[in-house]
């Protein structure tokens, strides 16, 4: 967990960067640095309608095998925070600004060629969709293997039973046989598995999953899971899931942290964040899940409900908290100055609410304002509570 | 709830033929998509129809509306003032869908309703969403322009949008708002059956919330009932009174919502549920896990269609393994007949695990490069490829234990027929000979699974708690 309040690096984010760009180049890496580290990571992109700010600033870190996830709904910047991280956005029209620390060296300021380099070799990524990442005309096996040899001067003898090796490793059954078949020979589950066996080649540290289990089926869902799950604790992985859904999240996560509008709105370790939700925003997401009554006693028995509004535009933010124009709890007070700095409620869990002081209790969320909490309940609160009612 | 259900869907039928050649062609593949399904939806009732994808629950819903044409089956829809009618002395049915002309059918359309998954791709971007609605009730008749808008504004009210939103084009809402303005749609011309396919899967979970509410709303406003299909359990469960289970064409369970998800009766649906995160961090994540991948609806398996991946596929009698190791075995089995695991295959295994520390420790370096060697009868080959394959070193069963190594030791030697042979004659399933028929559980609740059959050896009425 970085020390840094969000507040104060979203203000001077374009002047971190460039500062803590310039002494990383200096300094070695040591073994205390986090495997992943990010300070003021702030990515924009040039439009028509102005500069649309994906991601404002966030921080974040991830250590060797622990699983940090990134959650939000579309629209948040969870996909192009993790894509800034290795410059997989184009520049321009992006524009990517802040600190972005690998094993303590400064990836921000890498010429293209060197950020390369870490690209695959170090951190690797598994998307969404498996079936646009691999090229139908080739045999997985071949795929395989030239990943395998572009990194490695390797036999074609030694590549294929690696290329088996790996496939057993994340289980895909009978990888001998199977390892000369077509990508439209293997389920969509499966291809997952290929891609986590592709990204595994080159022993990277830090693995990046973009919703990798979105597409699938529920029962193909948990095998994924539990294979990300296995390979974090038998090679020391560190994994940055990214995801929208919270119960997957509660299933892999060690630490998470809720992304709203680009903006971090809550982190800690997953079972605070799950059982003790502080900002309002975590509290009606987690409310917002179907067909889980029994859980909700476990949110502190939060209003189900779907959250009304929708996200601001993002080339123009609103001031202060980016929540509050949705937030059943807002005042006057938060619609002021920038988005509230972080402040801690728990052990590592720290939430960006200005009716938190440091040192609160997560339940110490005030009673929704009279204003707000009315115009909520108006059209749909009351069709709700008789539905609750009735189980 | 009155007696007479509104849809009565009788062994429903879709197979997709494909077929070679011209004038004499001959079918080559026949994919049951959709085979024999049954099931009853009454008035003002939400059923829910879950299922993996490929299980047939959208085919099962295109048929019922007749937007493909369903190979065999009935569909007897008694909406739109239809009650009543009684079957004619030759087993047809005046309500059957699958029997409508292009009159009757066109009627059919008003009173059933259908909403996808995505709604952007199902509103015109060059009409004002108005336009859009209005044009149902023009095309069945309504030619006052006036009284078409009123009623599409009121409705664009119910369903939590404003008036004036009218003349705005699909491209200024968001995905939320387009699934309510597929609803005020689907709603406009009044119908008694809505069938909704993955209506929310599509949309963020705060949205979704919102959606599913709106639903049950309006189904309780207009008396509609609701054909949900979905493969999100949890979102099936907070709307549907009841909901089947399918799997490979078939519904395996039915019932009460609260009586399947609570108590389920079938494997396939105690393996689903518990799939399903749950939101609580510190839960085990004990999941069932399901061996396999789904098969080929073109080829369907034997008996129970679930019992190639079912975790409590039954024992035969003089078999007594555990469980989990009894499912091993016939994947194993399952896995040479096919032929997916052969004597080249496991050639390459022994040799990867040769050059991998694997379990079989302390092999000498009589090695990998000695290919003709690895024919003969290995002690350490062959316990190589037991352990590659999931499969104990030793059974406790010595029956059980010479037919694996005799197969093992055919695939070995190279004789993948006899190894085929060995393994299917000495481990079979009463649940490959068997077609589970329905038992009742409690009032509709039903389910598919040889388990409740006293009669058959393994069977003994009820789930075990194992």
């Amino acid at each position: 967990m970085t020390d840094n309040g969000s507040g104060a690096t979203a203000d001077g984010s374009g002047a971190t960067a460039d500062g803590s760009g310039a002494t990383a180049d200096g300094s070695g890496a040591t073994t205390d640095d986090p495997l992943l580290a990010v300070e003021g990571l702030r990515t924009t992109f040039e439009t028509e309608a102005g500069d649309l700010v994906a991601v404002d600033g966030i921080d974040f870190t991830v250590e060797r095998g622990e699983t940090v996830c990134l959650v939000g709904e579309s629209g948040s910047g969870k996909t192009v925070a993790v894509e800034s991280l290795t410059g997989l956005i184009d520049q321009p029209p992006g524009r990517i600004e802040g600190s972005v620390r690998f094993r303590g060296a400064e990836l921000t300021a890498l010429p293209p060629k060197a950020l390369r380099r870490h690209r695959g070799a170090s951190i690797a990524y598994v998307f969404q969709n498996p079936q646009d990442a691999l090229n139908h005309c080739y045999t997985v096996g071949w795929q395989l293997i030239e990943a395998i040899q572009v990194h490695e001067d390797v036999s074609d003898a030694a590549a294929r039973a690696r290329a088996i090796d790996l496939l057993d490793t994340v289980g895909v059954p009978d990888p001998a046989g199977r390892i000369d078949e077509y990508p439209h020979q293997f389920s969509g589950g499966e291809k997952q598995r290929v891609m986590i066996a592709m990204a595994l080649v080159t022993e990277p540290d830090l693995l990046v999953a973009d919703e990798p289990t979105t597409a699938l089926d529920v029962t193909t869902q948990a095998g994924i899971l539990q294979l990300l799950d296995d390979l974090k604790a038998e090679y020391g992985l560190g994994v940055l899931f990214v995801t929208h859904d919270l119960a997957t999240v509660s299933q892999i996560a060690d630490r998470v942290v809720v992304l709203y509008a680009g903006t971090v709105m809550e982190r800690g370790p997953v079972v605070d964040v799950f059982e003790r939700p502080a900002h309002p925003y975590t509290r009606a997401l987690l409310a917002c899940l179907p067909g889980r009554e029994s859980d909700l006693d476990a949110v502190g028995g939060a209003e189900r409900g779907g959250i009304a509004g929708s996200l601001p535009d993002p080339t123009a933010p609103p001031d202060g908290c980016r929540f509050a124009p949705r937030c059943a709890h807002a005042e006057s007070a938060c619609s002021t100055g920038d988005q509230p700095p972080e402040v801690a409620v728990g052990d590592g869990h720290r939430v960006s609410c200005i009716h938190y002081d440091p040192g609160d209790d997560p339940s110490a969320l005030p009673d929704p304002t009279e204003s707000a909490a009315e115009a909520e309940r108006s059209s749909v609160e009351s069709a709700r509570q008789d539905v609750i009612g009735d189980e | 709830m009155s007696d007479a259900p509104l849809l009565s869907v009788r062994d429903l039928t879709k197979h997709y033929t494909t077929t070679r050649g011209g004038l004499f062609s001959r079918e080559t593949n026949r994919i049951r998509a959709v085979d024999g399904v049954s099931f009853d939806i009454h008035p003002g009732e939400a059923l829910g129809l879950v299922g993996e994808s490929g299980c047939g629950k959208s085919t099962t819903a295109s048929s019922v509306l007749r937007l493909t044409e369903p190979t065999a089956g009935d569909v007897i829809f008694n909406g739109g003032g239809r009650g009543g009618a009684g079957r004619n002395d030759d087993g047809t049915h005046p309500n059957d869908v699958t029997r409508f002309d292009r009159n009757e059918l066109k009627a059919f359309r008003r009173d059933a309703q259908l909403i996808f998954q995505d709604p952007a791709s199902s509103f015109d971007p060059r009409l004002s969403v108005g336009a859009s609605i209005a044009e149902l009730p023009l095309v069945h008749g309504m030619t006052d322009a006036e009284r078409r808008r009123a009623i599409v504004e009121d409705l664009l009210e119910r369903v939590g949008l404003s008036a004036d939103e009218y003349d705005r084009y699909p491209h200024e809402f968001s995905g939320g708002e387009k699934q309510r303005l597929a609803l005020a749609r689907a709603l406009v011309l009044n119908p008694d059956l809505l069938v909704a396919d993955e209506p929310v899967s599509a949309l963020d979970v705060s949205v979704q919330a919102d959606i599913l509410r709106l639903i049950d709303d309006l189904r309780a406003e207009f008396g509609l009932s609701v054909l949900f299909i979905s493969h999100d359990i949890s979102v099936v469960r907070e709307v549907c009174d009841r909901t089947a289970v399918m799997y490979l064409g078939e519904i395996v369970e039915v019932g009460p919502t609260e009586a399947v998800f609570e108590t389920p009766q079938h494997p396939y649906t105690e393996a689903l549920l518990s799939a399903v995160p749950t939101l609580d961090p510190r839960s085990s994540g004990d999941h069932i896990r399901l061996t396999g991948s789904v098969p080929s609806p073109a080829d369907p398996p034997s008996g129970c269609r679930f019992h190639t991946r079912c975790h409590r596929v039954i024992q035969p009698d003089g078999i007594d393994l555990d469980q989990s190791v009894w499912r091993r075995v016939l994947d194993f089995r399952e896995r040479v007949v096919a032929g997916e695991i052969d004597s080249a295959s496991v050639r390459e295994r022994v040799r990867v695990g040769e050059a991998s520390p694997g379990p079989p420790a302390g092999r000498s370096e009589r090695a990998a490069a000695d290919d003709t060697e690895v024919g003969g009868p290995d002690t350490d080959d062959a316990a190589r490829v037991r352990a590659a394959y999931d499969l104990p070193a030793t059974f406790r069963d010595p029956d059980v234990d010479r037919a694996v190594a005799d197969a093992v030791a055919a695939l070995l030697s190279g004789d993948d027929a006899r190894a085929a042979e060995t393994l299917a004659e000495a481990f079979t399933t009463p649940c490959a000979d068997h077609a589970p028929e329905f038992t009742t559980h409690s009032d509709g609740h039903r389910a598919a699974c040889l388990r409740h059959r006293p009669d058959l050896p393994g069977g003994m009425g009820v789930f075990d708690a194992e």
